[in-house]
C-alpha cells in the first residue's frame, strides 16, 4: 500500500520539481518503488528534470481520459530500476484533470508503488488542488525569503481544508518543510531567512536544509535528479532529507552562527 | 455670495457630522394575537414585575404571529398605547407588505435579520423559567474548544477557542464573543471577533476587534507583528502602530476614541 506524498510550495521556482526528482531518485536507491507523478499540466517539467523528455509518448492525461492505459503512460527511468515518471500533457492545460479521474490513477498506482510523488504546480488552483487532494503527506518547499514563507503558510492552510483527508475529518495532511536554496553566508550576513525563523513562522517539522547549490543547475541540464550526483553538497542534503522521509532521525547538518535575526535587522537601526 | 464662494467655503470647512455604524440592544416583543385588551392587560402584569427594565430599550414588534393589525392607525394605536406605558416602539418585523407600509407611515421602521441573545434580562429566558427559543446562558459564558475554522462558523455561545496555528489566508470568525487563539496567527490570515481577541503567540496577520461596535473591546497579544489592529471599527495598521512595540507583549484597546497599543508588563 503506497504512501502518497505531494510536493507543494504556493510559490513559483522555489524547487519543487527539483525536489521531486531528487525525493524520488533517492527513495528508488533506498530500494523503495517509487513513482513520480507530474501535475503541472501545460507546463510539464518533471519529464526533463528526470531525463526522460524523448520518451514520452502517453501522459497523465491520456489515462485520465481513457486514451491510454497507465502502463503505456508509466516511463522506466533508465538508472534506476525502482523509479517511474508519469509525465503530464503540455498541450493541454489543468482543466484537463478531474477529480475522479485522478482517484482513479492513484489507486492503481497504489497497488504498484511504495511511494507516490506528486509533483505540484506553483499556485494555489485547480493544478495544485488537486496535486494535495489524494496526499497523505505533504513536502512544504520553501526558500528562505518572506514571500516563500508566507505563500508556503497558506499552503499549509489548504492542506488542513482542501484535501480529502480534512474533509473526511481524518485531520490535516501533515506537512513537513524542505528549506531549499539555502545560503549559510548570506543568513551570516542578514540578509537571508535563518532556519528558525522560517520554523517559528511556519511551525512543521523540518525535512531538510538543502544549500544552493550549482549542482542543481548542472542536474537539471543533464536530466539527472540531483540526488544521484555523489558530489554535491544538495545532493547530500536530499539523500539526508530521504532518510527522514523513511522515518530515520538524522541531525540537520548546516548550523546557523550567532547572529542577529532578521527582523532585528530591519527594525533595530535606533533614529 | 456669489455661487463659487459658497462652493469654496462649503469645501474649506470641517463636515459638520460624522456617520458611523453603531448597533443597540433592542428588545422584540412577539406578539400572539390581537393587540386587544387581554394583551395589554397581560402586559401590564409583565411590566409590573419589572418595571424599569425595558424603560430605555428600543421596543421592535414581531409581526409573524400577530393579527388584526393591517392599518396605520393600528400602529399609530400600538405606539401610543406602548407610550403611555413608557415603552418606545421604533419598528416592527416580519410583517406583510400591507403591515409594514402601514408601520411605516405610523413612524415605525420595518427591520429584517437580527439575531438572538444569549438572553436579555426581564425576558422570558432569564431565570428558571421553561423557555422556548434562545437556549439560556445565563451561568456565564462556556468555552467552547474548536478545531480551526475555515469558511463557515458555527454559532456559539461564549468565547471561541483556536489551537492550531491560523494559517496566512485563513479567516476565523467568533460570532458571539471572545476569540482566544492558543498559537500563532500567519501574516494575510483574519481574526475577527465580535468581543476581544487574545492571542497566546505571534500575531502576525489582522486583528478586528468589538465588530459589532463594541468600543470595550481589546485585542491582547504575546508577540505584536499585526498587519492591521482594529477595536469598533477604528484600526492601525502596522506602519501607523510603528516598531516600539514589535514583537512585544501588547494590548490594544480605545480610549478617547482613539486607538492606543500599551505594553503588557
Amino acid at each position: 500500500m503506497a504512501k502518497t506524498i505531494v510536493i507543494t510550495s504556493g510559490k513559483g521556482g522555489v524547487g519543487k520539481t527539483t525536489s521531486t526528482a531528487a525525493l524520488g531518485a533517492g527513495l528508488a536507491m533506498a530500494g523503495k518503488k517509487t513513482v513520480v507523478i507530474d501535475f503541472d499540466v501545460g507546463l510539464r517539467n518533471l519529464d526533463m528534470i528526470m531525463g526522460c523528455e524523448r520518451r514520452v509518448v502517453f501522459d497523465f492525461i491520456n489515462v485520465i481520459h481513457g486514451e491510454a492505459k497507465l502502463k503505456q503512460a508509466l516511463i522506466k527511468d533508465k538508472r534506476l530500476e525502482n523509479l517511474a515518471v508519469l509525465p503530464t500533457s503540455q498541450t493541454r492545460d489543468k482543466d484537463a484533470l478531474t477529480r475522479d479521474g485522478v482517484e482513479k490513477v492513484m489507486e492503481e498506482l497504489r497497488d504498484e508503488f511504495d511511494y507516490i510523488l506528486c509533483d505540484s504546480p506553483a499556485g494555489i488552483e485547480r493544478g495544485a488542488h488537486m496535486a494535495m487532494y489524494f496526499a497523505d503527506e505533504a513536502v512544504v518547499v520553501t526558500n528562505p525569503e518572506v514571500s516563500s514563507v508566507r505563500d508556503s503558510d497558506r499552503v499549509l492552510g489548504l492542506l488542513s481544508s482542501k484535501t480529502k483527508r480534512a474533509e473526511k475529518g481524518e485531520g490535516p495532511v501533515p506537512g513537513k518543510l524542505l528549506l531549499t536554496r539555502y545560503d549559510p553566508a548570506r543568513v551570516t550576513k542578514g540578509d537571508m531567512l535563518n532556519v528558525d525563523d522560517v520554523l517559528e513562522i511556519l511551525a512543521i517539522p523540518l525535512l531538510g536544509i538543502i544549500p544552493e547549490s550549482p549542482s542543481v543547475l548542472k542536474a537539471s541540464n543533464l536530466g539527472m535528479p540531483v540526488a544521484m550526483d555523489e558530489e554535491s553538497t544538495a545532493g547530500k542534503a536530499y539523500r539526508d532529507a530521504v532518510q527522514r522521509l523513511m522515518g530515520q532521525q538524522i541531525e540537520h547538518r548546516i548550523l546557523a552562527p550567532e547572529r542577529p535575526s532578521f527582523f532585528q535587522r530591519i527594525f533595530g537601526r535606533t533614529a | 455670495m456669489t455661487r463659487s464662494e459658497a462652493q469654496t467655503s462649503v469645501s474649506s470647512s470641517v463636515a459638520p457630522f460624522q456617520i458611523r455604524g453603531r448597533s443597540f440592544t433592542a428588545v422584540v416583543l412577539e406578539l400572539i394575537g390581537p393587540a386587544d385588551a387581554a394583551f395589554y392587560a397581560a402586559l401590564d402584569t409583565k411590566l409590573a414585575l419589572a418595571p424599569h427594565f425595558f424603560s430605555n430599550a428600543p421596543f421592535v414588534i414581531d409581526l409573524d404571529r400577530a393579527q388584526g393589525l393591517a392599518r396605520s392607525g393600528d400602529f399609530t394605536g400600538l405606539v401610543r398605547e406602548l407610550r403611555s406605558r413608557r415603552l418606545s416602539l421604533v419598528g416592527v418585523q416580519n410583517g406583510s407588505m400591507e403591515q409594514n407600509t402601514a408601520a411605516l407611515t405610523a413612524g415605525l421602521i420595518p427591520l429584517s435579520g437580527g439575531r438572538d441573545l444569549a438572553s436579555v434580562p426581564g425576558s422570558d429566558d432569564s431565570g428558571a423559567a421553561a423557555s422556548e427559543g434562545n437556549a439560556p446562558d445565563t451561568a456565564g459564558r462556556e468555552g467552547a474548544s474548536g478545531a480551526p475554522s475555515q469558511a463557515e462558523p458555527e454559532q456559539r455561545q461564549g468565547t471561541l477557542l483556536i489551537t492550531e496555528p491560523v494559517r496566512s489566508g485563513q479567516r476565523v470568525f467568533a460570532d458571539s464573543g471572545d476569540l482566544v487563539v492558543v498559537s500563532s496567527v500567519g501574516s494575510g490570515a483574519e481574526l475577527i471577533a465580535v468581543g476581544n481577541i487574545h492571542v497566546y503567540g505571534s500575531l502576525r496577520g489582522r486583528a478586528l476587534a468589538g465588530v459589532n461596535g463594541d468600543p470595550a473591546a481589546r485585542i491582547f497579544c504575546a508577540s505584536l507583528e499585526a498587519e492591521l489592529i482594529a477595536i469598533a471599527g477604528l484600526y492601525k495598521t502596522s506602519d501607523d502602530i510603528g516598531g516600539t512595540h514589535l514583537k512585544q507583549r501588547v494590548q490594544a484597546y480605545l480610549r478617547d476614541d482613539a486607538l492606543v497599543v500599551e505594553a503588557l508588563k
